[in-house]
């Protein structure tokens, strides 16, 4: 829910467990209390999507029996894995740009246990074009931080789940090559198509490639996405990496993004999601600003995490 | 898990059999597990035991998921 700095100052101080996102100029006026958050201006509500810096999304996470928080380096972020409850959620929150980032997007795919214990959370970011500070936030420390990860450990009563899952707008089409690169890579220069290496930025270009389209690889049945920050002359960069061994397709244009999370959301046997944290470049290339996306509210993020770091997701976690 | 399911796991990660979740973390694992398996052939005791571990701490998923595979 969207509510005011009053409003959340006196859920703080009720004692209530909460997820909290905003601008920063809000973040840092709340007081210590039981809570996470991380800076974002825009927002799913159930009104559709909005950006403002006058209000808070706040999220009661009333569901958990306990509750701790900690925060990590670019050196120790794994030891969530170790740190985490047995039948429990790691809510994870960290900063866009930072070398935490880069070393989860890296190497969490690799992580023993990781996949053992339901993670989930969201890159905390900055109105686009602006200056504005990036900041994530240890309520109960009252610490915050440009440069680490905030975590919230929640400990589930024994006859509950946590389950993360995502919805992913975007799919490929199978008949197009496959695209494979030799190293987990956030920069790329050389990929091999279809087994013949070539300079991906020379191929995106060479064939028009609509680069506001992600990368997508099946992982199972579940697609996830690589998304292109900047494509360069001989260079392109990602928002999330690619991985050695993965094949990766660009995903088919999206004629409308509401329609198409509409039918997926349709599908899903999802009872009730807690909160959801939807891409920046779902908002943004799918003009969600005013629109509505039935229940799955939350911040808008700078890149998602379902376990691994993904990217132009909607990644949610409901409780069961 | 019984006999069934173990060696229907093992025709999956070797891509005999052709099995997707609707568990996101279980599709993530199965794909881990079956490049791990592609690089390193033998490696399928240590990916079995990783399976293991994920049902034991995934009972409710693993449930769901362990009789659509012995069903196939």
């Amino acid at each position: 829910m969207l509510i005011s700095l009053e409003e959340t100052v006196k859920l703080i101080k009720s004692g209530s467990i909460l997820h909290i996102a905003g601008d920063n100029s809000l973040l840092e006026k709340l007081p210590k209390g039981n809570w996470i958050g991380g800076t974002t201006p825009y927002f799913i509500t159930d009104e559709g999507g909005v950006m403002t810096k006058d209000k808070l999304f706040v999220t009661e996470l009333d569901f958990a029996e306990e509750m701790r928080t900690a925060s990590y380096g670019k050196y120790n972020v794994f030891q969530i894995v170790e740190e985490c409850f047995e039948n429990g959620l790691t809510l994870l929150i960290m900063p866009y740009g930072s070398k935490v980032v880069e070393k989860y997007a890296k190497e969490s795919p690799e992580v023993e246990e990781l996949l053992m214990h339901p993670t989930v959370g969201w890159i905390a970011g900055a109105e686009l074009g602006t200056d504005d500070e990036i900041r994530v936030y240890d309520g109960v420390s009252g610490e915050s931080y440009n440069d680490r990860a905030v975590v919230m450990y929640l400990r589930l009563p024994d006859n509950k789940t946590a389950l993360v899952n995502m919805i992913n707008i975007f799919q490929d089409d199978k008949t197009d090559p496959v695209i494979t690169f030799s190293d987990n890579e956030l920069s790329v220069t050389k990929c091999r198509v279809n087994g013949q290496e070539v300079n991906f930025a020379e191929y995106i270009k060479r064939k028009k490639i609509d680069t506001r389209m992600p990368l997508v690889a099946d992982y199972n049945g579940s697609y996830i996405n690589t998304s292109i920050k900047t494509a360069g002359e001989d260079t392109i960069d990602l928002y999330a990496p690619v991985f050695k061994g993965v094949e990766y397709r660009f995903a088919r244009p999206v004629d409308d993004y509401v329609t198409e999370f509409a039918e997926r959301i349709g599908s899903l046997r999802a009872d009730a999601p807690v909160v959801s944290f939807n891409c920046i470049l779902n908002y943004l290339y799918g003009g969600l600003e005013g629109r509505k996306i039935d229940t799955y509210c939350g911040p808008v993020s700078f890149g998602e995490v379902a376990y691994q770091l993904i990217n132009q997701t909607l990644v949610y976690f409901e409780i069961s | 898990m019984t006999e069934k399911v173990r060696d229907n796991i093992k025709k999956i990660l070797l891509g005999q059999l052709e099995y997707r979740s609707s568990n996101l973390a279980l599709n993530m694992l199965i794909t881990k597990l079956k490049r791990k398996i592609q690089s390193d052939p033998g490696s399928m005791d240590q990916c079995m035991k990783e399976i293991a571990e994920f049902s034991e701490k995934s009972p409710i998923i693993a449930k769901v998921d362990f009789a659509n595979i012995a069903a196939l």
